[in-house]
């Protein structure tokens, strides 16, 4: 694994963090994740890419963490998982992902529209070969854990 | 004035907004579509000042709707800002060639989005 390859998802993850919560998360040791395997979290967003390397950027959340963080955008208290909680998340992964395109030039990555997992160790299927490497960044705030999982074909 | 500020996140919708009215503009009127094909009705009933756009966006995107725009020629003139992730420099260069004036990457930072505002609203009001 190639830290190079990470690092523009590290930083566009501190960044807009740090932009809509006015937080700047730790990042902990990433760390390799075997397909499908059990995880703890509540909900996910999901993000495909396409173009010349293929695979998904996730990023993963308890439901107290994404109904913390949903709150402090709408001004308002939210405590179940709603439309709100989608769009923030939604627009988070969606902003994680079009950005580190910018540190990812060479490779011409597209991204889909993103999408929203919920429920008690939900499952991801990782699109790609069966050699496509997830590698799981672990974030840790003063409100709580989260993950960004990477997985692209050809790249990581 | 009349700006029409298109994207698919409400949330990400009021934060534009709530960028906007710091600077305090009188009479400002707001527009919101969540998609290109909902924005282009619009923009076809009312008349919009400056409309505010993102990329990706379901059935209509933010840069179908610029080419679309820029093939009519009531809109050729039309102040466009994209505001969008897409943050590679091909995605801009395309952006621009297709006809956007401005191209202001998420999450937006408050200062350099409304210096840049500034300048179109000048722009408007002469």
């Amino acid at each position: 694994m190639e830290i190079k390859y990470i690092n523009p998802f590290i930083e566009a993850t501190k960044g807009v963090f740090f932009n809509f919560f006015n937080k700047t998360p730790d990042v902990k040791t990433p760390y390799l994740i075997r397909k499908e395997e059990p995880h703890k979290w509540d909900i996910s967003a999901i993000i495909g890419i396409a173009g010349e390397a293929r695979g998904a950027v996730v990023l993963s959340f308890s439901k107290f963490l994404a109904t913390y963080l949903t709150s402090i955008l709408v001004d308002r208290e939210v405590k179940e998982i709603d439309d709100d909680v989608v769009d923030t998340l939604g627009e988070m992964v969606n902003i994680i992902a079009g950005n580190a395109k910018k540190g990812l030039e060479e490779y011409m990555l597209v991204i889909s529209l993103p999408s929203i997992v919920t429920g008690i160790n939900h499952e991801i299927r990782w699109p790609g070969s069966r050699n496509i490497s997830i590698i799981g960044i672990p974030f840790h705030s003063s409100c709580g854990e989260f993950t960004l999982s990477v997985g692209l074909e050809n790249i990581i | 004035m009349k700006f029409l500020i298109v994207d698919d996140s409400r949330i990400m919708r009021n934060i534009i907004k709530n960028i906007i009215n710091l600077l305090k503009i009188k009479d400002v009127e707001y527009r919101e579509a969540s998609d290109g094909i909902e924005a282009y009705k619009i923009l076809e009933e009312d008349n919009i000042d400056i409309l505010f756009l993102d990329w990706n966006m379901p059935h209509l995107n933010g840069l179908d709707l610029v080419r679309k725009l820029r093939s009519i020629g009531k809109f050729t003139n039309l102040p466009i800002i994209m505001i969008t992730s897409e943050a590679a420099k091909y995605n801009v260069i395309e952006a621009v060639k297709e006809g956007v004036d401005d191209y202001i990457v998420k999450p937006i930072r408050e200062d350099t989005f409304l210096k840049k505002l500034k300048k179109f609203i000048d722009k408007c009001s002469t």
